[in-house]
Parts: structure tokens; sequence; C-alpha cells
């Protein structure tokens, strides 16, 4: 029966009308926010960056709408957020990645643009000038490091490789690891534990800390120094108990149980090796070439550190890998791919490209930029000397596109800590680890087909 | 001025003459009653909206998920039926996470309302400076939960907080309080450092128990903690009702051990110590660390049908321990 003109407006009715106008709604919003996100203007030439806070500055933002006559719309980068905007088929233009664990991720998910073709026709990045790193951000469907291109590093450095502080060496009476001669990760555990210093249950000065960019790329990097590899050959199983990774697995574990460095047992409330090596209270801080930028200003920390090579196994093979080579992608779906290359070229390869170089916060992608690396000062000749011997070690070691780096670690942050505090044998963790990760990895698989 | 108050205004001959109508002679009952449910809906309407599109729609959604393999991004995932919920039910992290977080309300949710309680009596005193005293102690609970877990982690450090310096100047050793078995109590202390909440709500219940009551007590002689038992708490029941109620639902959707975690990455969901891994816990690290978004929409479907349900037994079991103070001329 319908209503009359007049009639008490029922419940039903209301809910029923109220049901239509909050499915109206929900299409407005979702329409308003595809104008808006998507940030592409009639004219075209507005692209949308997803990055972090400090990977493209405001005056830069300026600087390129005055030199390309393109706006950026920056966003912040957030895996959420970009995970639901390309599931509405609304991404941004360009999005921050790393490429040592999201390359294969994205490109096996067919949702990252081939770039080959764009790089092909370009006047500022060319393949011959990109340094090795960028293969990192290739992927042929099943094998990273090979295949067409995904995207590009920003800068790189090999995070194997550790910074130390001599002062805390004189200190303890140990002698200075060579600059030029990697340590075995044996020795420099023993060196951790000569270096630590303790007090009343309180750790003052950390011996060192070993964590690798994540436990993932660590494990992955150190089980290849060692001879192996953590995955199968098709990427869809880890093998904690094939010997290499034991080794690697067990090594890390001893690291964490002795406490001379932070862990997941014994948490840097910094966050991060920076503030806690510059207050003199990490001897030894496994953070790549990168970690200058934050050294050189301080002239006093610059005097006293000195890098060193990656260590390797003992009987192993040097290897000195990239856990990171962060740049950026283009989503298949992004509106504007002209435009967003055009940014693409200006942020790897011009001003901002430059400004990296440097700025001393890492090795620059691009060979052509290395000679603008920041060799004024002392340290800096110094760290640099040690980089460019370091660079003829640089290999890419390969990820699984099943799984992103994130749930690797989240299911190792779960289970590890019960061999860390000696609860379990690092056998029944390699076990453990098998079993949830592979779990992991088949449901990837399933996903990716 | 109530809805009815407001159609009755409009509803006024002398309202309707002033809009060029002729006043409804006898006035038609079918169209005031229209009215007032219009003027009711029209009113509600802001929030019934708000509620489907922002509550209901991701509800109905985050059902569909639950019966599906779905990760946000990977192009074959499939329908998998009741798939999710078989697989929680044999999940001993669901289960453990879950017995975790109930045995955290359990112990949370009392403790706090004791607390506030006891704060909001001390502050209905008539002392001096007594405002100074209530903003002071509410101050806490304005801190956004992220910079209360930042300075507890910091206040809490093994080898750089404040906790420790204390402890170590007096000659003990340092305790890791954010590690097993101690971060459950760094927990609990987050907890009560929200205390002043539950002690406005208490407080404001406090200031509406009748004074002629305490006075009526005091001369028959009761003593201050039978008043306070007889009087006092009875009257006070539907506010700790409500506390009980709302402080378990948020106890156990708690993500305060997450801001209290070593890592503050993704990964970092699962680096909160085994005490503090709660059932959200669970669910955060299966929706954004794994992008399980399938079974972890399960898990919360799970957790909300526990939720209504333990609030339906809450329900049941203080019926007739609540005492609603309804003015029975009111009721006319």
């Amino acid at each position: 029966m319908r209503p009359h003109a007049g009639a008490p407006l029922s419940r039903r009715r209301f809910l029923s009308l109220s049901a239509a106008g909050a499915a109206t709604g929900a299409a407005a919003l979702s329409g308003c926010a595809m104008q808006v996100s998507s940030g592409v203007s009639g004219s075209g030439e507005t692209v949308t960056v997803m990055v972090n806070s400090g990977d493209i500055l405001p005056e830069q933002v300026q600087q390129a709408k005055k030199d390309l006559g393109i706006k950026i719309v920056l966003v912040k980068y957030d895996i959420t957020k970009l995970i639901a905007m390309l599931t509405s088929g609304n991404p941004p233009d360009l999005v921050r990645g790393v490429g040592a664990v999201d390359s294969p991720f994205f490109a096996a998910r067919d949702v990252a643009e081939e770039l080959d073709p764009y790089f092909s026709r370009s006047g500022v990045l060319k393949v011959d000038d990109l340094d090795p790193v960028n293969d990192l951000w290739r992927f042929d469907g099943r094998t990273q490091g090979k295949g067409p291109r995904y995207g590009m590093a920003k800068d790189f450095s090999q995070d194997s490789m550790y910074w130390y502080n001599t002062s805390a060496f004189d200190k303890a009476g140990v002698d200075h690891p060579s600059e030029t001669e990697p340590v075995t990760y044996e020795e420099w555990q023993e060196t951790a534990k000569r270096l630590v210093q303790r007090k009343s249950g309180q750790t003052t000065v950390f011996g060192g800390s070993y964590g690798g960019l994540t436990r993932s790329t660590l494990l992955t990097t150190m089980t290849a120094s060692a001879g192996g590899s953590l995955f199968n050959d098709d990427f869809s199983r880890v093998d904690f108990t094939a010997p290499e990774a034991r080794k690697a697995l067990a090594w890390y574990i001893d690291y964490c149980k002795t406490k001379v460095g932070p862990s997941l047992i014994q948490p840097d409330p910094n966050g991060w090796d920076g503030p806690t090596y510059q207050a003199g209270r990490l001897a030894m801080s496994n953070s790549g070439y990168w970690m200058g930028g934050m050294i050189y200003p301080d002239k006093k920390l610059a005097e006293v550190s000195r890098l060193a090579p990656a260590p390797l196994f003992a009987g192993g093979t040097r290897i000195s890998a990239c856990q990171g080579g962060t740049g950026l992608w283009m989503p298949k779906k992004a509106k504007n791919k002209d435009a967003a290359w055009r940014v693409f070229e200006w942020f790897f390869g011009e001003e901002p490209a430059k400004a990296r170089a440097g700025g001393g916060w890492g090795i620059p992608s691009l060979k052509s930029m290395r000679s603008l690396m920041p060799a004024q000062e002392d340290a800096q000749k110094r760290a640099l000397k040690v980089q460019e011997n370091e660079l003829k070690h640089f290999s890419v070691v390969s990820f699984t596109p099943y799984t992103r780096a994130d749930a690797l670690d989240a299911l190792f942050n779960q289970i590890a800590p019960a061999a860390m505090n000696g609860q379990i044998s690092v056998d029944t963790l390699a076990g453990r680890l098998n079993s949830a990760i592979n779990e992991q990895l088949k449901r990837g698989k399933e996903q990716v087909g | 001025m109530t809805v009815d108050q407001i159609s009755s205004v409009a509803d006024r001959p002398d309202a309707a003459a002033r809009a060029g109508r002729a006043p409804a002679v006898g006035g038609s009952r079918t169209s005031m009653t229209a009215r007032r449910h219009r003027a009711f809906y029209m009113f509600t309407s802001p929030w019934i909206i708000g509620f489907l599109l922002l509550t209901v729609t991701p509800m109905v959604y985050a059902l569909w998920l639950s019966f599906t393999t779905f990760d946000g991004i990977s192009p074959n995932w499939k329908y998998v039926g009741l798939g999710n919920y078989r697989e929680l039910l044999n999940d001993p992290v669901t289960w453990d996470s879950l017995g975790r977080a109930g045995l955290f309300a359990l112990t949370s949710v009392p403790l706090s309302i004791i607390a506030g309680l006891v704060l909001a009596v001390l502050v209905n005193r008539p002392i001096k400076a007594r405002g100074l005293f209530r903003t002071l102690l509410y101050l806490p609970a304005v801190v956004p939960p992220v910079g209360a877990g930042l300075a507890f982690k910091l206040l809490f450090d093994q080898n750089s907080g404040a906790s420790n310096g204390v402890l170590t100047f007096f000659g003990f050793d340092a305790v890791g309080w954010l590690a097993d078995p101690y971060a459950r109590y760094v927990l609990l202390m987050t907890v009560l450092w929200g205390a002043g909440n539950v002690m406005i709500i208490s407080l404001a219940g406090l200031q509406d128990v009748p004074r002629e009551l305490h006075e009526a007590a005091r001369i028959d002689g009761a003593s201050a903690w039978r008043t306070f038992r007889s009087i006092t708490v009875p009257l006070l029941s539907p506010v700790l009702l409500f506390q009980t109620v709302t402080g378990m639902i948020a106890s156990v959707q708690t993500i305060m051990p997450l801001l209290l975690a070593p890592l503050g990455d993704t990964s970092g969901i699962t680096t909160v110590p085994q005490s503090n891994y709660l059932y959200m816990m669970h669910v955060f690290a299966q929706y954004f660390a794994l992008g399980r978004y399938g079974y972890a929409s399960a898990l919360l479907w799970v957790l909300f049908v526990l939720i209504l349900a333990v609030t339906g037994l809450i329900f049941k079991f203080t019926s007739g321990a609540v005492f609603y103070n309804v003015d029975p001329e009111a009721k006319k």
C-alpha cells in the first residue's frame, strides 16, 4: 500500500529512506574521494605522490611547480591507505616503496607499471647510468633482480656494514676493526661482548647493534653470506633448518641472547641507532653509509667514527647487499602516467637527486652522480674510501614475491623471543618458523596464482 | 524542550494562522502524530544516517570479508564460507589472546572503577583547592593515548627509564619492565593513569545523591562506611553499571599494548610481550602485518558477538542490584 500525502512517516519507511540516503551518500563520498585523492586536474598537471615526510620537501614541491609546471600533491605513506586506494582503482601516481622487499610483491600482483618503455625514451634517466642497486626493482615474474623494471631507488647503502666508535674501542682496550678487510660474524659478536658495559642490571653502553633493515632481509642476506639461500627456487618456501640458514639464525639468536645490543628482548627506546650512537652509548652500529649523513655534521662524533665492511661467516662468501633501495614505483592504474614519469625523472635525475647525493645520506642510484658524494672533510673521505671498496661486493639477494616483509617479520617477532630468552632451542625455533612462514607463503602463492 | 513540546508549539492555532493556514478544527490526531514522528526523525536522522553509513556498512562489509581470503590487493582471493571461522576455532593464538583479554578486562575494569570512585569521593569532600585537585586528577585522562604510551615507554625503559633510575639509586637491580613478566603491570598502570575519566563520571553521580539522605543516616548514627555502602553505592549503581559495561567493551578493544611495544612499525604488533598480546593485538597482526583481511574480519565478528553476549549477561545479572532513581510522579 502506498502511503498517502500527509500520512505519518513510518519507521520502516524512514529507515528505508535513510538507507537509500546512506547508499547515495556513500556513492557520493566515493566519487568525491576519487576526485580528491587522484589529484588529477583537468589539465593533467597534478601528480599525487605517496611518500614519507621528508622524502620530498615542501620547497621541492614549489620548485617542481616552477620548473616542470606540475603540481605535486603529497600524500603520507600508509600501506593500509595505499591498499584501499589500489583496491578502489584510485591509486596515487607514484608511491614510495622499499626495492628490496616491495618490488616483487607489487609486481607479482600486477599493480605496478612496467617502466622499461619510459626508461627507453627518457633523456634524463639512461639505463647505462643506473647503478646495479636498481636491479632490486626488477622482477621477471619469478625472480627479483631480473626482467622489467618497476621502480627505482632514490639512493642506497649496503646495509650489512657497520659504523664503530673508536673511543669505545680504546676505552675497552680492543683493537679497531679493519676498514678494508671484513671480520667474521663470530668475531664481530666477540668484540661486542668485550665492548658492552653494564651496571646494576642496566646496559650503559651497548657493544653493538645488529638487526639489519628488517629481520627478513637480515636473515636472507646472512644466509646468502653463509653460502646458501633462505628460499627455495621458486620462493614459495623457506627452510631455516638448511645448514646456512640455521647458521644465520643461530648467530642472530645468540646475539639477542647475550644482550650485547638492542633486540626484541632488549629494545632501544629510541627505535633506531642514531641517537644512541650519537650519545656514545653504542660502540658499533649496523648501519650503512647513510648514517654518515647524521655523523658528519657532529665534528666530535665524525672524528671518532669509522665505517667498516660487512662481516662474513667464516668460510662463507663476501656479500654486501642492499636491504633497502627505497624509491618510487608507479601503480598500473595511475591516472596521469606521463606527468608522473616527468616527476619521476625530476626526482631521480635532477635537482632532488643532486641534493641527496651531496647530503651523505646514501649512495646515489645514478653512477653519474657519484662525484657529488661528500668528500671535503677527512671523515667523509675515509668513509667514502671504505664504501667505494665495499661496492665491489654488492649483490642483489632476491626476496619472495608471495608476501610482504612485514608479514615475515611479524611472524618472526612472535615466535623468536622464546628462543632469545632460552626457552626453546634454535632447532625448535627453525621448525616453528618454517611452519608459520611457509603457511603464509602458501596463502600468498595461491592468491598470486 | 522535548520533541512533543516542539510539535505542540508548531501545532498551535496561532502558529498555523501566521502561516496562512486554517487552524485544524478539533486537531487531526493523525496529522499531529505525523508531525511528531517527522520532527523526531528529522532530529535523529544525522545520527541514523551516520550510523548506517559509518557503522552498519563497514560491519556488513567486514562480515562479507570474513567469508573470503581477501588480502586487500591480490587478484585471486576466493569465497571460503565458514572456513575462517573454523580456522579461528582451531587457532591457539586466538584463544590464548582472548583469554588474556578477558583476564585483562576482569582486572582492569574493577581496578579503574574503584580507583575512579575513590578519587571521586575524595574530591567531592569540601576541601581546600578542590577544583585544582579535580583538574590535576583529570589531567592524565586528556593526554592522548599515543603520548601516554610514549611517556610510559620512556619511563619504564630498562636502561634509561626513570623507574629503574629510582631502583638503582636505592641499590636495587634494574627491572625489564616492558618485557615479560612485568609488562602486564605496566599495562595496568597505563589503565589506572586514565582513571580520571571514571572519576569525573562518578563525581557527577555523587553530586546527584540527595544530601538529606546522608544527613538522615548521620542522625540515625550510621558510620561513614555504612552510609557509603547503603546509600551512596546503591544510588550510584546505574553509573557503576554504565562504567562496567563501557569499561569492559573498551578494555577488550584496547590498543595500549601496541603503544608500549618495542617496534612501532606494522610488524611491531607482534613484538608486544606475550602477557600483553591481547585479542585486538591478534586482530591487528592479522589485518595489517599479515594482510589477512578475511580472517581478521572473522576475528572481529566473533569479538562483536562475544561483547554483545557479555553485555547481555551483565545486564541480566545486575538487574536486581541496580537502583534507578525514577520519580514516580514523572512517570504518570
